[in-house]
């Protein structure tokens, strides 16, 4: 520790850190552009220079590391003549656009220039002039003139983003910063790029001049995207959400946010947004009142009910619902006497349920992960799934941690990965288990029968002697392997390695609230049917809530074929979609930012959030919908007067930490095989593809990760089929098919063909595992 | 001593001769009742009247969207909205003033950072009906364009003070 | 994209530096590569970075800090002229406009028969010897008054 005086303050503070982060502590503020408390140290900026005891210059604070009995001045007569100055240079170059400028009423250099600036420039010279560059739909630098040289984007590229897209090329006054002849900036996390810059020089290309700082009122929300729940502040103008950005919360997203949390508000303010409640009528939609709508949707499900039989009800729901809508849901479909309610729409094994000791988390809570020294994820893609657990894991990893990575697709995760066992998706579970085995070994532990028949390969051999080093091991199951067919077991498996290293397994939750989900009892307890038993055996009347049967699905071949067949769909759902064609009623709800409520996020903190404008024309929160339809079914037990009521109710007496329980009795091991041969799908959920806000997320939309998806190979794969990568293919799977252009990527396993799932150009096709075929189309060069 | 005067004001209609006075001094003094709508006073160039949009010579409007003036009229009678137009410069999609509102402050002629939205000599406009005195762009811009060489003799006159 | 040759002394640069340093070795690589390539065109430099494991914008931004990389193919002979302050007050500059109005080009421009190109340097650290010169990177000419430039594109012809 060491003991510094910092205008006359005394501070203490442990040796090593630097004079800022001293004056931080004391609450001294010292002006900086380039230094910011999560990045490297440039000190390039010199903004914050102070006077230090017996230094003969003025020093940057940022750089200089505190010594036991200095001496700080940060607004002497010296320190305030070199900020000045420095000041001074940096206002040379910068051009005087404040008025037209995004940042301006925000901007560092703006409000640091008032304090230290002058009131008129002695310069008289020409200012530098850059030429602005093109990199995406996201980040706008034609104002890069503005930039003032600190380095924070290019620092957070190589720092945060795993991967440097944007760097200062040239020198001395020329220097300017820029992508790689023109590249975009394809990052996940690109966007908090535009709120590090001091200057207007980055700045978001959906909200460009649409509004400035000072007219928007700032409300605390939280993403409905990721199982992260990063805390936004959503930003509004005339009851319309102008922007998104990071409300700083260090246990979950510290300062940043993703560019899906970040830019999927355009999805809210899209046309395709339902505004008033419609019945299909004779074929044709037509516009009608609540009421009405409302009626004809209860007298439909109580006819159903009383007719057929409450069992010929099912609720299907995403878990980007809120934890008052899963709940009320839920309640709804049991009053009227059926248990066939479920939110996990695109898993596919269901052989844990009833099984499972409580609801499926992360097992730690997310800020553990960075102090994780080994990793294994098991069927991930992280960055693009989790993009900031990612980042976490990164993070991970830089501090020595090795991680291991067991899947069927190898994209780059930008760490050093110490391990891969890429293998087709049906030999995933023998991988898990010739890991188990070989750890087995090194602990000198005894396993299973079915276990001990694995084949321990180089790659598992490999993994299991990590592991077996480690002090502080997580094993964590993505959304790939929650999705896979064998999830069960391997959720079993994974469970046993990480209990044989003493480490913490874990599931990466699929959705904002995918802990929700259960806590709010949304899946069916013992003779109900879950999401997939509800599709494969068509019920006669379906309530949907935000529900895209073809897109969110694990199988929309079956969930379309369900969803016409059946005599009632009644559709809740903040946008006019595709159930057009299959509901029988559509009503509006409101999205997150327009409706109070809660999510329950993958380490099981309860985020409960209002409302940040109100809901767009006749949409309602969808609590009340769905309490209104208890009413009207003469049901009891649904006279909430607020969603904290509802919530209150679903967690009354719930302790949900004790809920939190990852353990799984009961499930069987199989004899893993080492895998079929046949070509199989492995299917991700594209990014910008995996709820409804953000496939109507425009700027997202425009982005590389959200081109269209392409049938990629192995290309010796492709060379046994005789198609050459960029050719149209025929993908069939079950009775549809799909035409999607070849595309290799030799970092795939033999065997299996990746097509995304979640996306309308796949949504022809069958469930998101299982064997494809792949015919080339004669003739047919894209 | 004083009832004294008092008694001789009771008789002698002292006030009458005072007003009289008056009405005398005024009666041959310098008119400067204005016949109005034949007859005008004079205006300074400052004078703060109906408010208009210019534009520069080239046609292009001057106003660049920045809502200083939004921000800082004290009636709150300004709305804007902007948007960036084709050409990548940040531009206005509406700019309405309330002149109901307004207090002709001049507030927002002072914070335009290039003298966009200025305030005329015109005194003499009506509305016949609600909302007529609600002034949209086009509006403001059509009586810039109208005016528009006062408007800039005005600024010109004013400049060396700024 | 590089001659095996050109990879070989490039690894025998990284060979240098710790393993998990490699990218200590890029100007190396980068003056190798242009050795062998003329100039440094974007697949170039994609390929140097490639090889050290860096960004391509991390080796372009070392690529065109230092002006004896060229990211534009250049003429036979690269004439670099300083003109940073002390050479300015000493002639550098007068040199550079004699050496432009001599071949009929400005900076970083190539003559048509692609025999020289004229560039702007940094300081080469002689200032003591000003005006100073460097030709093709390596040949540093000093005191450039006239007569010497001329004998020295005579020599170059």
């Amino acid at each position: 520790m060491a003991k510094i005086e910092i205008d006359g303050k005394q501070v203490e503070i442990e040796n090593g850190r630097t004079v800022i982060e001293a004056a931080h502590l004391a609450g001294i503020y010292i002006p900086h552009f380039c230094y910011h408390k999560k990045l490297s140290i440039a000190a390039n900026c010199r903004m914050c220079l102070v006077q230090v005891e017996k230094a003969p210059k003025p020093l940057p604070a940022c750089a200089t590391p505190v010594t036991d009995g200095m001496k700080v001045f940060t607004a002497s007569e010296q320190a305030v003549k070199a900020q000045k100055g420095v000041m001074e240079f940096l206002l040379i170059n910068h051009p005087l656009d404040c008025p037209v400028c995004d940042k301006g009423g925000e901007c560092e250099l703006q409000d640091l220039a008032v304090g230290y600036g002058s009131s008129a420039s002695r310069y008289q010279e020409e200012k530098r002039m850059v030429v602005p560059k093109e990199v995406g739909p996201l980040i706008s630098t034609k104002e890069m003139s503005r930039c003032i040289n600190c380095t924070r984007c290019v620092r957070f590229g190589q720092e945060i983003g795993g991967i440097m897209e944007l760097g200062q090329a040239f020198r001395g006054e020329h220097a300017e910063i820029m992508s790689f002849v023109s590249n975009s900036v394809d990052s996940e996390l690109s966007g908090n790029m535009i709120d590090l810059c001091p200057v207007g020089a980055l700045t978001s290309k959906p909200f460009r001049f649409t509004a400035r700082a000072w007219e928007l009122s700032h409300r605390r929300s939280v993403s409905p995207h990721d199982s992260l729940g990063s805390n936004l502040t959503v930003q509004v103008k005339n009851n319309r959400v102008m922007r998104v950005l990071p409300a700083e919360n260090e246990e979950i997203n510290e300062c940043w946010l993703s560019d899906k949390d970040r830019f999927s508000y355009e999805g809210l303010n899209s046309g395709e947004r339902l505004t008033k409640p419609m019945i299909k009528q004779n074929g044709a939609w037509q516009e009608v009142e609540w009421q009405a709508a409302l009626e004809y949707a209860a007298k439909g499900l109580r006819q159903i009910a009383d007719g057929a039989g409450a069992e010929h009800i099912g609720a299907l729901a995403t878990p980007h619902s809120t934890l008052e809508e899963l709940y009320l849901l839920q309640k709804l479909v049991r009053s009227v006497g059926s248990d066939n309610v479920d939110f996990r729409l695109r898993q596919s094994d269901f052989s844990a349920d009833g099984k499972q000791a409580g609801a499926p988390w992360l097992g730690m809570p997310i800020a553990e992960i960075n102090t994780r020294d080994r990793i294994l994820l098991v069927g991930s893609f992280l960055r693009k799934d989790h993009p900031l657990l990612a980042h976490r894991a990164r993070d991970a990893v830089k501090k020595g941690a090795q991680a291991s990575i067991v899947h069927s697709a190898d994209d780059d995760l930008l760490m050093n990965v110490a391990n891969k066992a890429i293998v087709a998706p049906d030999a995933m579970a023998n991988v898990l288990a010739q890991i188990l085995k070989a750890l087995a070994a090194e602990k000198q532990a005894v396993v299973e029968a079915s276990v001990q028949s694995a084949e321990v390969g180089s790659a598992a051999a490999a993994i299991a002697k990590s592991l077996a080093s480690g002090e502080r091991v997580a094993v964590l199951l993505g959304n790939f392997a929650q999705q896979h067919p064998q999830a069960a077991q391997l959720q079993v498996l994974g469970q046993q390695i990480a209990a044989l290293c003493g480490g913490k397994f874990g599931f990466l939750g699929e959705a904002a609230n995918s802990v929700g989900g259960h806590l709010a009892k949304a899946l069916p307890r013992a003779n109900g049917m879950n999401a997939a038993a509800m599709l494969a055996a068509p019920r006669k009347a379906y309530i949907l809530l935000n529900v895209e049967a073809e897109l969110d699905t694990h199988n929309p071949q079956q969930a379309l074929v369900a969803m016409k067949a059946a005599d009632l769909v009644v559709a809740l759902s903040a946008y006019k979609h595709q159930a057009t064609d299959y509901a029988d009623v559509l009503l509006p709800i409101a999205p997150f930012s327009e409706t109070s409520g809660t999510f329950v996020n993958t380490e099981g903190r309860v985020q409960s959030f209002k409302g940040a404008i109100k809901p767009l024309g006749e949409a309602r929160p969808g609590w009340k919908v769905l309490r209104v339809l208890g009413n009207l079914l003469n049901e009891t037990g649904f006279e909430y007067d607020t969603s904290e009521a509802v919530r209150d109710e679903a967690l009354s007496g719930v302790d949900v930490a004790a809920q939190l329980n990852n353990a799984v009795q009961g499930v069987a091991l199989e004899t893993a095989g080492a895998g079929s041969g046949s070509l199989q799908r492995v299917s991700d959920v594209p990014i910008y593809s995996a709820d409804a806000i953000v496939r109507r997320a425009a700027s997202l939309q425009n982005t590389r990760d959200a081109e269209a998806p392409c049938a990629l190979m192995h290309g010796a794969e492709l060379s046994r089929l005789g198609v050459h990568a960029g050719e149209q293919v025929k993908v069939s799977q079950g009775e549809g098919s799909a035409i999607l252009v070849a595309a290799a990527d030799d970092r795939l396993p033999q065997g299996v063909v990746r097509v995304a799932a979640g996306h309308a150009a796949t949504a022809g096709l069958g469930a998101m595992f299982g064997a494809v075929t792949v015919e080339p189309i004669t003739g047919g060069r894209a | 001593m004083e009832k004294i005067t008092n008694f001789f004001k009771t008789f002698l209609l002292f006030e009458l001769v005072k007003g009289m006075a008056l009405t005398g001094r005024y009666f041959f003094a310098r008119k400067i009742t204005v016949q109005f709508p034949e007859e005008k006073t004079p205006q300074g160039f400052r004078f703060r009247g109906l408010h208009a949009q210019r534009r520069y010579a080239s046609g292009e409007e001057r106003c660049i969207g920045c809502k200083l003036c939004e921000a800082v009229c004290p009636a709150l009678a300004i709305n804007i909205e902007t948007e960036e137009r084709e050409d990548g410069t940040r531009r206005t999609t509406r700019y309405d003033i309330d002149l109901m509102k307004c207090i002709f402050c001049g507030f927002c002629e002072e914070s335009c950072p290039v003298d966009a939205i200025v305030e005329t000599r015109i005194l003499e406009y009506h509305g016949e009906k609600r909302g007529d005195l609600y002034y949209t762009k086009p509006m403001l811009l059509a009586v810039g364009d109208k005016y528009e060489e006062q408007i800039a003799k005005d600024r010109a006159a004013d400049a060396k003070y700024r | 994209m590089l001659s095996q040759d050109a990879i070989q002394k490039i690894d025998r640069e990284i060979a240098k530096y710790p393993a998990e340093q490699k990218q200590s070795a890029v100007m190396a690589a980068l003056a190798i590569a242009q050795m062998e390539k003329g100039w440094l065109s974007t697949e170039t430099i994609e390929a140097v970075a490639g090889h050290l494991g860096m960004a391509p914008v991390a080796v372009y931004e070392v690529a065109s800090f230092y002006n004896m990389y060229d990211l534009a193919p250049v003429g036979k002979v690269k004439i670099t002229v300083c003109t940073n302050l002390p050479c300015a007050l000493s002639g550098g500059v007068h040199a550079a406009d004699y050496l432009k109005q001599k071949l009929g080009i400005g900076f970083n421009e190539t003559t048509p028969d692609g025999r020289f190109t004229l560039k702007e340097g940094e300081c080469m650290g002689a200032c003591g010897d000003a005006p100073v010169l460097l030709v093709n990177n390596v040949r540093m000419c000093s005191f450039m008054q006239p007569e010497q430039i001329d004998r020295l594109l005579g020599e170059c012809q």
